[in-house]
């Protein structure tokens, strides 16, 4: 018992620390935005300011690179959504024995590297004279993103009574009336969480960008090469606003997604 | 309208699986009619066919005068009613009730109405606005069956709708399911493998084994004429008796069965001597003889081995000391019922009451190994009301 | 195929699937990767030069990694960090994972979830960065272990590959969690019960019933890991130092510093061998199919 009990207290002591692992680096971050240090550090503490919000404010580059995030990540959605929803709508349809090496093609982008798909992406596209540049980012992006908007929209996907679909037919409608009544509803909540986490993982990508950014510098990008050169606090500041608007999205999307999750239930 | 449903010689294929043997069959239009089988006779493949959701593979299916060969399932004149139903989950109990018409282009108000109609027949009203999920198990069936006639259909195709329910519920629904047959006039096509459900509803009878119609009666018929084996054995409990013939004429049959001697039944087709045969004799048929009697009448001896008490019965299981058969005994009020476990005892029957019927080789008499007692006897243990049916 | 989505969708919708799904695994992700690979196996050409007599397919950008020892060291080093990185984040995971799936309350487990998340879900770059402020020389680590007494003098943590290791340890590490969080979850705890009840002590429960139930969960976590770490470029180039270089940088100094993308794209193949390799040898360690793994 008292073994049993130990290994008990060290599981609830090794989850303590791990906690303080994954949150200590980035509050640590936080707090550096505040030192009046011209490097981003907390010690020592040269007293407290607000300094570097406003030179990250004045920060043009900041702005355009931020712009053309936001660019890249609503292509991104245009490409991924459609490609996600068609490649779970097809697997949860086919039956064939082509089927195995088409599923393994669908998942193959999540298990290669991003450099690598930024790289061929690059490679290919220079064949038809497209060098790095926002278009690029998209492609590049969108081509793994797709996968994981596929795998999200196939979960639920695969809890979808086809009954209904019979029912809808039966009941007079086309294949399209049943598909866009009944099916697209069903899988409504679905997509929308497959955008959120699509819109976040292309403004967060870093190593596909890298490959096809070209000039068109993404925030991510931007926010590697000022941390390699040029490092001051605004980094810092940037990197808080940042966390604190994720921090929001990722908590109002559990929130939501748990308020969906349990009607199932009953 | 004529909505009669007419299968011309349709035959059913998946690979080298036979699921309907060729099968030509008229249903009558403004008919309840059922058909009746163990799981995997291929009645839900009739069903699909009737519906369109599968082409068959040799045949014709008509509604009416007109072939349905081509006509997609959103565009035949049938409803169905899903065994689980399949309400769609995310609409409002008018949304599903109007879905039918919606689709078609019918105007708002014109589906609001015929809605708020059907609410009222299958005594809904004023629930419109819930919520699917909001619903009982028995309300669910009340949208399912408006949902169904919101499209006015000529043919509404029943998929064991009433299997997911409990025992109360499901008697009510029967009696509620035929007066809206009656109402409205439409042709029922019910499926069920609870032969309880078919006997009470329904006009007519399929009873299907093996992708093979059986026979087609009514209730009635089907009870007491059985045609084979099987329909003798799954609709009802029966006793089996097989021996060899050793005469038929003027419709009585006498069997020599092994270790009982000769027994008499009715016999409805030609059965030449020497034939092997069996003898059926229903539990509520057999009663107590004294040795007094005449000899002609056959007598079964056979020590009791349970006796349960049922109520209005009590239900002996049996054998037969003769062969270690097994023989169950449907004993009423007073006769009988002072019999105990371990007892003997003699039993008779009116030849009249049994039927002598050929071995036909049919799926029934091939399972002698527990398989056919599994398919006869399942229906009854879960609803035991349907022997007085 | 077609038909089937046909008889489902109708034709306008089932064109749409077919199309869509058509276009995404031929142009974006089929041809891009033969594209790669046949630039790694032609020369680096002026572009005059090109269809000419030197253009042909050659070995030659996957013979210089083998003959520049700096570059294979790094290759193997990267392999070799990999392996590390995903042993350690499977060694630090494994218990998390168990803790959410079996012994915490449904309450603990959903708050422990969402904490989890949300460090995901902010920038890689970010993440890396935070540890490269923790580290520092100056930084905050070095400053308590001196206050601590228990160094003497400040540590270069980013100068070697520790920092690395702990960084991609720290930004891989959900890769890992829930994989094994779902197929722990769904072992039956009846089952732990019954070794326990056995006499069975708590490792051998583990090594016995919980851990091979949640094999197919460990292969798809260490086959992520691994291919975000042996993949990673952020991490090495923040937290590591020129003497740590990762092959994903020597990958990019080929395309935008040497300007040779015939021989970038062969360390690139290289590297996409190394990781399917890896997978392959996993799944058959593992015994586990494609199917297991996108869960």
């Amino acid at each position: 018992m008292s073994a049993q009990r130990f290994f008990d207290w060290g599981l609830r002591l090794y989850i303590g620390l791990f906690f303080v692992y994954l949150f200590l680096p980035l509050a640590i971050m936080a707090v550096a935005t505040f030192n009046d240090s011209r490097f981003p550090t907390i010690t020592p503490w040269n007293g407290t300011t607000l300094k570097w919000f406003a030179e990250l404010w004045a920060d043009g580059r900041m702005w355009a690179a931020l712009g053309n995030s936001l660019l890249v990540a609503g292509g991104v959605l245009c490409l991924a959504v459609p490609i996600g929803v068609a490649s779970a709508l097809f697997l949860t349809t086919v039956e064939s024995r082509a089927k195995p090496f088409v599923y393994g093609l669908i998942l193959s982008p999540l298990l290669t590297p991003g450099v690598i798909i930024g790289i061929s992406t690059l490679i290919f596209w220079r064949e038809f004279g497209v060098s790095g540049g926002t278009f690029l980012t998209v492609l590049g992006q969108a081509t793994f993103i797709s996968a994981y908007v596929m795998l999200m929209v196939m979960a639920r996907l695969q809890r979808f009574d086809r009954t209904l679909e019979r029912a809808a037919l039966d009941l007079g409608a086309t294949p399209w009336q049943a598909f866009r009544r009944v099916l697209l509803p069903f899988l409504k909540p679905a997509i929308l969480s497959a955008a959120v986490i699509a819109f976040l993982q292309s403004f967060e990508n870093y190593n596909t960008s890298l490959f096809v950014v070209g000039y068109d510098t993404t925030l991510t990008v931007y926010i590697a090469s000022k941390v390699r050169t040029g490092l001051t606090p605004a980094v810092n500041a940037l990197g808080l606003v940042l966390i604190v608007i994720t921090i929001l999205i990722a908590v109002v999307y559990e929130l939501k997604r748990r308020r969906e999750l349990k009607p199932k239930g009953v | 309208m004529d909505s009669s449903v007419t299968l011309d010689r349709v035959v059913m294929r998946f690979g080298d699986f036979t699921a309907i043997e060729p099968t030509s069959l008229e249903i009558r239009s403004g008919e309840f009619f059922s058909f009746l089988g163990p799981s995997g006779c291929g009645k839900t493949t009739l069903l699909n066919i009737i519906s369109g959701f599968l082409t068959p593979s040799e045949g014709d299916v008509r509604i009416g005068d007109a072939s349905m060969r081509g006509v997609a399932v959103n565009h035949r004149p049938t409803a169905m009613i899903f065994q689980n139903l399949a309400l769609f989950p995310l609409m409002s109990v008018y949304q599903n009730i109007e879905f039918g018409l919606e689709v078609r282009g019918v105007d708002r108000t014109t589906r609001r109405r015929k809605a708020d109609e059907l609410l009222d027949l299958v005594a809904l009203g004023g629930s419109g606005d819930k919520p699917v999920s909001a619903l009982s198990g028995g309300q669910k069936q009340r949208v399912a069956i408006a949902r169904a006639l919101a499209v006015e259909p000529r043919v509404l195709l029943l998929d064991e709708p009433l299997s997911a329910l409990d025992l109360k519920l499901r008697q009510h629904m029967r009696n509620e399911l035929k007066a809206i047959q009656r109402k409205t006039g439409i042709t029922f096509i019910y499926i069920t493998h609870d032969q309880g459900e078919a006997l009470a509803m329904s006009d007519r009878v399929a009873v299907m084994s093996a992708g093979r119609i059986q026979q087609v009666a009514d209730p009635e018929t089907l009870y007491h004429r059985p045609k084979t084996p099987f329909v003798a054995t799954f609709v009802g409990e029966n006793n089996r008796l097989p021996g060899r013939v050793v005469e038929c004429h003027a419709g009585l049959a006498v069997l020599e069965v092994p270790g009982l001697g000769r027994l008499t039944g009715r016999c409805e087709s030609e059965l030449s001597p020497g034939q092997p045969a069996a003898l059926f004799v229903r539990p509520e048929h057999l009663s107590p003889s004294s040795a007094e009697e005449e000899t002609e009448a056959p007598r079964l001896e056979v020590r009791i081995e349970t006796v349960s008490f049922e109520g209005a019965w009590r239900m002996l299981e049996a054998r037969l000391v003769a062969t270690g058969d097994t023989l169950r005994i449907l004993a009423g009020q007073g006769e009988g019922s002072a019999l105990q476990p371990g007892q003997t005892a003699s039993f008779g029957y009116a030849p009249d009451k049994a039927i002598v019927m050929a071995d036909d080789g049919s799926p029934m008499l091939d399972a002698e190994t527990g398989e056919i007692q599994e398919a006869a006897t399942r229906p009854d243990r879960e609803s035991p009301h349907v022997s007085s049916a | 195929m077609f038909r089937q989505l046909k008889a489902r969708f109708g034709a306008p919708v089932a064109m749409a699937i077919a199309g869509i799904l058509g276009i995404w695994l031929i142009l974006m992700v089929t041809l891009p990767q033969l594209q790669m690979i046949d630039y790694s196996l032609r020369p680096s050409l002026l572009p005059a030069e090109i269809g000419g007599p030197k253009d042909g397919w050659t070995l030659i950008n996957y013979v210089t990694l083998f003959n520049n020892d700096i570059h294979l060291s790094i290759f193997f080093k990267t392999l070799w960090s990999s392996v590390l990185v995903t042993s350690l984040t499977l060694l630090v995971s494994y218990p998390l994972a168990y803790y959410l799936a079996k012994t915490a309350t449904p309450g603990q487990a959903a708050l422990c979830l969402l904490l989890l998340i949300i460090p995901f879900w902010i920038n890689e770059i970010l993440r890396t960065f935070s540890w490269f402020i923790l580290l520092a020389f100056r930084g905050p680590l070095n400053e308590i272990l001196l206050t601590l007494g228990l160094i003497e003098r400040p540590i270069r943590f980013l100068n070697g590959d520790t920092g690395v290791l702990v960084g991609m340890v720290y930004a891989y590490i959900l890769f890992m969690v829930f994989p094994l969080y779902n197929a722990i979850e769904s072992l039956d705890g009846n089952q732990i019960r019954a070794a326990r009840d056995l006499g069975a002590g708590s490792l051998r429960t583990h090594w016995r019933i919980v851990i091979p139930h949640a094999k197919p969960g460990i292969a798809t976590g260490c086959i992520m890991t691994f291919m975000l770490a042996a993949g990673s470029y952020a991490v090495p180039a923040l937290l590591g130092s020129p003497g740590s270089r990762w092959f994903t940088q020597i990958i990019y100094n080929w395309f935008f510093e040497g300007g040779d993308w015939n021989q970038g794209a062969a360390y690139a193949f290289l590297l996409l061998i190394l990781c399917i390799g890896f997978m392959a040898l996993v799944m058959r360690l593992f015994k586990v199919g494609l199917a297991d793994i996108a869960k």
